[in-house]
């Protein structure tokens, strides 16, 4: 896969290279901030823009570059990395996009596995949310969602951490060692207990539905 | 009840307290402008509230418990005691100083020490096969994970990395995610400047942990502008908390407004603090 990079830690920059390439993807540049990644891409073709949320311009360069780039080329994926899971930088993330896009911790990329299952997720149109923060998520709901996400089965909330993962039907599947089958029907039961009736056919509505819902609270500005 | 605007001039309001009327501290004796009010007057009275020390999550309330005291009988001798929560507030300063250092002992740094025996030993034993050598370098990899939320815990203890970058409305929304209790935050994306959003970030913080799990009801907070004031109002709060906030305003020349509710629980606090 052609990946570009921008982060502006070297440190960071450097050790990310080394596990891409050890990965086999092929790197069609690595700069230090948004306005040289968006110059970059100018001229140079990738699957994917890794993308730091906290580099230059300054104060989340990360997030404005990937609207810039979002808008110039809205086929490449984008994977972002932070310090940070907050759930603030996740709806902006999502504000971007809601396919083909990621957030990741920086340390939990850490393995050539990870790193490109990640990347192959988001070169499929998944939409890719650090696990760490799903689990937050569905375990620490807003407000008035606490006692309906309580009446979940454990295995029904197995599949709403792993949906708000914003992992596939066949994804979750294969995590849980059941058919897809199985699956549906446990997200039916969900989407039927939370009270949502989105077409939980199309893969990223369903996300955003669900992480919609765990994050809503009754007044906000 | 609707607040009505914060006063300056140390006057009496009408339906509740006006507390840590400091606005125009000369000095390092804001006691010489304490009113000289009766006690029998206290609960309908205009006062100025010695600061008190700032208590650390988790600490005893002894301070707070000893300051509500004090300032609800009005002291008979206000420099003294104003002196004293002076004192506590510095002392507090350094009890905060000491529980993060041990945090990072007892926490990061040990946990690396052990990370640095753990590479040691891995160095020494050929892994059975190479499942076993996936595993111990997974096992390593989380523990690093654990170490660097043990150190984003610190960091947001010394000032929230999202109170920098996204304003009081994302962070407090965040804090008030991980609290137990019902907790509604109204904000708007304007931004205060560093010090008056740490001090109103802090405010809540330290309200929201001195809050019970099953409180009712919802605590809701409200963030805005007024002129050059960054205007904190929390609903649904008891008079306990208005050291707390104190704590935060005091400092920056802000004031405390208290309007008791019907219920211990149901009162209404305004903060407001000088912002940029």
């Amino acid at each position: 896969m052609r990946v570009a990079l921008a982060e502006d830690g070297a440190l960071f920059r450097e050790g990310l290279l080394m596990l891409l390439r050890a990965a086999g993807h092929e790197i069609v540049g690595a700069v230090g901030g948004g306005d040289e990644l968006v110059a970059l891409l100018a001229t140079e073709q990738a699957d994917v823009a890794i993308l730091d949320i906290r580099m230059p311009p300054e104060p989340d360069g990360g997030l404005t570059t990937a609207e810039r780039l979002r808008a110039s080329h809205p086929t490449m994926g984008l994977l972002f990395l932070s310090h940070y899971a907050e759930t603030h930088y996740l709806m902006r993330i999502l504000d971007i996009g809601t396919e083909s896009i990621g957030y990741r911790l920086k340390e939990k990329v850490g393995s050539v596995d990870v790193l490109t299952d990640t990347l192959n997720r988001i070169h499929d149109g998944e939409i890719v949310i650090e696990p760490v923060l799903a689990k937050r998520l569905v375990e620490r709901p807003r407000g008035d969602k606490k006692d309906v996400v309580a009446s979940l089965s454990e295995r029904e909330m197995d599949v709403l951490r792993l949906m708000a993962e914003g992992r596939s039907n066949n994804g979750i599947a294969a995590q849980l060692f059941v058919t897809p089958k199985a699956v549906e029907k446990h997200i039916a039961n969900i989407f039927g207990k939370l009270g949502l009736h989105t077409d939980t056919s199309e893969h990223h509505r369903r996300v955003l539905a669900v992480l919609t819902y765990l994050r809503s609270q009754r007044t906000e500005v | 009840m609707t607040p009505a605007p914060p006063r300056h001039d140390g006057e009496r309001s009408p339906n509740g307290l006006v507390l840590g009327d400091l606005d125009s501290l000369p000095g390092p004796r804001p006691a010489a402008l304490l009113p000289e009010i009766p006690p029998s007057a206290a609960g309908t009275t205009t006062a100025t509230v010695p600061t008190i020390g700032d208590k650390p999550p988790g600490l005893p309330d002894e301070s707070l418990n000893e300051l509500m005291s004090e300032s609800s009988e009005l002291p008979s001798s206000p420099e003294e005691s104003m002196g004293a929560a002076l004192r506590r507030r510095e002392a507090s300063q350094w009890v905060r100083r000491r529980l993060l250092e041990r945090q990072l002992h007892d926490g990061a740094s040990l946990r690396i020490s052990a990370l640095a025996l753990r590479l040691g030993l891995l160095r020494y034993q050929s892994p059975h096969d190479e499942e076993d050598w996936q595993n111990r370098i997974a096992e390593l990899q989380d523990e690093l994970h654990s170490v660097l939320q043990e150190l984003r815990a610190v960091s947001a203890q010394i000032y929230p990395p999202l109170l920098d970058q996204a304003g009081l409305g994302p962070a407090l929304r965040e804090l008030a995610d991980q609290s137990a209790a019902e907790v509604e935050i109204i904000a708007g994306t304007d931004r205060f400047g560093p010090v008056a959003e740490g001090a109103a970030y802090f405010a809540v913080a330290e309200c929201l942990a001195a809050q019970p799990a099953d409180r009712r009801p919802v605590l809701r907070v409200t963030v805005e502008r007024t002129g050059q004031y960054l205007l904190l109002t929390a609903v649904g709060v008891g008079a306990e908390q208005v050291g707390l906030m104190l704590d935060q305003a005091h400092p920056l020349g802000g004031t405390v407004n208290l309007f008791e509710g019907d219920t211990p629980d149901s009162g209404t606090i305004t903060v407001r603090i000088p912002c940029e």
